[in-house]
């Protein structure tokens, strides 16, 4: 049965499996793919691990897209290949891969008191129909950046609502060489990570984790996304190119001293405040803001570690996973690159926060972190969203006909009823 | 051994081959298409017949990225058919530095598309894209437009990155026709008193018109099955307006793992692509034959 997919799936699959072979003997050899770019950090990593305990690691580089990587996994899993042990996840990945039974559960490996030694958001995105698949190695939230000079200099306080935003952007804009709110608006998951912050501050949700139902067509969900779409709309405070930006085209603009307020990820600090930097020393962050009501939070991102199903070492990638969580582990994890790390414990480590003062700040931020709906058809569901949003941002579409069609299709999605 | 099995021993290593990795796959997407696969506890595969080609034809994102690849191939096709023809009768003239020009103009076809799509996302870019930047100058323009965050525009913005792109085929093909002319002939239509102009309508263009023909078949079926440019540039939005077939049946099959589906759609897809092939082959057998 599985041979046969492997032969529909030959191209990629080739990929795969050209990615490692497995070998026997002791000590074992661990197989893992990352991304090219953060190659340098895994070897970190494996040989903390070698020294440790005698096994060595393969840590073969992949593309850098997520989605190039999510494809190889996908094709090596599903043709039940042996020869990647441990699986690079994103925050999203955990029910696509744990429904049809490719990963290992954990919860039984990983006491209790082990677990609560994460961001609680960071460990929640690897649970499954209550079963632990994934454990966290670094996370990501989104965040708002905003120009405190400016604000300063212009006696503003720093916005807490929607409304304080718009009026401080106005206030603080001259368009087209200052705009007032820079985002992520183009077709593509970030969409979707900035509308489920609008989202949460306002009040409402998108699929909720415990009853199934969907929110989209709710009056929270057309608040939200109307704050979105007047952005840009008669007295604009988002440049009309939002609609196209990704992170790094709404963070030049930031970064040129072009923007008052950035929604973008932790990584931006870095870059901000580096020597050179035109707004070095000028900015602060916080989560989004909220609405009466609503409440302030960033999306959840992230990565974390899994077992395939299909590994004949599966003792020895546990080991590999508790050793990348280690405190050890993240600091080979998080020293050079600036990622955030999922441990508490690092949060406070004297190493790491010389390396990365912003980690104080961001351990806050991440107390408000909240992981997207956990759906064995995420993707789908996902990609359903960012369209119909599209449409109602480019201005195709009403903002409450955009939204119900986007309730009525999660809704088939889902299999559920709709709202009565 | 006769001529006969000689012949089928010599071709039967590259008709394996291509049984293996083309014609297997095939059918498999084929056979795949009339099946649902769930993938809940184990991979399991049940007969459904028809049902995902029913369910395609209302799909309402299937017929938008068939009719967005549909408005792309032709409109970036014609496009390329013109200025290749035009480049090509340029470049065949003698000129100071032709061998120079004729190297620039195939620039753009020896760059990788992922890369050059990348390129143009940041030349229609509202804030840094000097396509903005230009026509502001030149005040054809009084504010910044997202070319590519609007779905009147975005599809014709991928359009011209394409033409750029791959206008440069076309030369090179129709160039190639263009020194198979025997300067007898064209000799002959100046003898005749042939002007410029009616010696380029009644004797060049004819005689051309297979190498074109040529060029924009295979224009025209790789035009239709653009993965990596709308996957760079624009990731099929805004508003699904610059999603095509190759995107979506790639975004079922392999995010969705919706393999019925995404087969279903791939099948109709490969079908469309053999329907406009044939299309052309018969035109040029007439056009032959005239």
């Amino acid at each position: 049965m599985r041979a046969r997919h492997g032969s529909a799936l030959a191209g990629v699959l080739l990929l795969a499996l050209a990615a490692g072979c497995a070998r026997t003997g002791q000590p074992q050899r661990l197989s893992i793919l990352v991304p090219a770019s953060e190659r340098p950090f895994w070897n970190a990593i494996g040989e903390g691990f070698t020294r440790a305990t005698g096994h060595a690691v393969d840590i073969v580089e992949g593309p850098n897209s997520t989605d190039l990587r999510e494809s190889l996994y996908t094709a090596s899993l599903l043709a039940g290949d042996a020869s990647l042990d441990v699986v690079l996840m994103d925050a999203t990945w955990t029910p696509k891969f744990a429904a049809p039974g490719w990963l290992v559960p954990l919860e039984t490996e990983v006491s209790e008191a082990e677990q609560a030694a994460f961001l609680p958001a960071a460990l929640e995105a690897g649970r499954f129909r209550g079963r632990l698949y994934r454990i966290p190695v670094r996370t990501d939230v989104g965040v708002l950046y905003y120009r405190r000079d400016w604000l300063e200099e212009a006696g503003l306080p720093v916005p807490q609502t929607f409304e304080d935003l718009e009026r401080a952007a106005r206030a603080l804009q001259s368009p087209p060489d200052r705009w007032g709110f820079v985002w992520q608006g183009s077709q593509y998951e970030g969409l979707v990570c900035v509308y489920l912050e609008v989202l949460r501050g306002h009040g409402g949700f998108w699929v909720d984790p415990v009853t199934g139902e969907v929110g989209l067509d709710r009056t929270e969900a057309r608040d939200a996304l109307t704050f979105l779409v007047r952005t840009r709309g008669e007295h604009p405070i988002s440049p009309p190119g939002v609609t196209t930006y990704k992170e790094e085209e709404s963070r030049r603009i930031f970064h040129d001293g072009r923007a008052v307020f950035l929604r973008n990820w932790p990584y931006v600090w870095r870059l901000a405040q580096a020597e050179g930097s035109p707004i070095a020393g000028r900015i602060g962050v916080m989560a989004m803001v909220r609405a009466p009501g609503g409440r302030r939070s960033g999306t959840l991102g992230g990565w974390g570690l899994g077992i395939s199903r299909f590994s004949p070492r599966r003792a020895e990638a546990l080991a590999f996973i508790r050793h990348a969580a280690s405190l050890e582990g993240q600091r080979a994890l998080c020293r050079d690159s600036g990622y955030a790390p999922a441990l508490l414990a690092a949060y406070d480590d004297p190493e790491l926060r010389a390396a990365n003062p912003f980690l104080a700040e961001l351990r806050e931020i991440h107390a408000a972190a909240v992981p997207r709906p956990a759906l064995p058809r995420y993707a789908l569901a996902s990609d359903v969203l960012q369209r119909h949003l599209s449409a109602a941002l480019a201005g195709v579409r009403p903002v409450d006909e955009a939204l119900d069609d986007a309730a009525r299709d999660t809704r088939a999605i889902l299999g559920v009823a709709a709202a009565p | 051994m006769t001529r006969g099995t000689e012949r089928t021993l010599l071709v039967l290593p590259a008709a394996l081959l291509l049984a293996a990795v083309v014609v297997a796959p095939v059918l498999r997407v084929v056979h795949l298409s009339f099946h649902e696969v769930g993938l809940e506890g184990a991979v399991e595969e049940r007969f459904a017949g028809l049902d995902a080609y029913r369910r395609s034809w209302s799909d309402g994102r299937w017929l938008q990225a068939l009719r967005n690849t549909a408005v792309f191939t032709g409109a970036s096709v014609a496009c390329e058919a013109v200025l290749g023809t035009v480049f090509a009768l340029l470049l065949h003239r003698r000129f100071r530095g032709r061998g120079v020009a004729r190297a620039i103009v195939m620039v753009p076809w020896a760059l990788p598309t992922a890369i050059m799509a990348l390129a143009w996302a940041w030349i229609f870019n509202d804030s840094f894209g000097v396509l903005n930047d230009l026509l502001l100058r030149a005040g054809l323009l009084d504010r910044p437009m997202a070319w590519l965050g609007d779905t009147r525009t975005a599809l014709f913005a991928m359009v011209l990155a394409d033409v750029w792109k791959t206008t440069p085929f076309v030369t090179l093909v129709v160039l190639a026709g263009l020194q198979g002319i025997p300067e007898s002939v064209l000799e002959a239509a100046r003898v005749d008193g042939l002007s410029a102009a009616q010696r380029l309508r009644h004797v060049v263009l004819p005689l051309l018109a297979p190498s074109l023909l040529v060029a924009v078949l295979f224009r025209a079926v790789q035009a239709y099955a653009a993965f990596d440019l709308p996957y760079v540039m624009t990731g099929g939005g805004p508003a699904g307006s610059t999603e095509t077939v190759s995107l979506y049946s790639y975004q079922s099959y392999f995010r969705y793992l919706d393999f019925g589906y995404g087969s279903a759609l791939a099948v109709q897809g490969m079908l469309l692509a053999m329907l406009l092939a044939a299309a052309a082959v018969a035109l040029s057998r007439r056009g032959g034959a005239a």
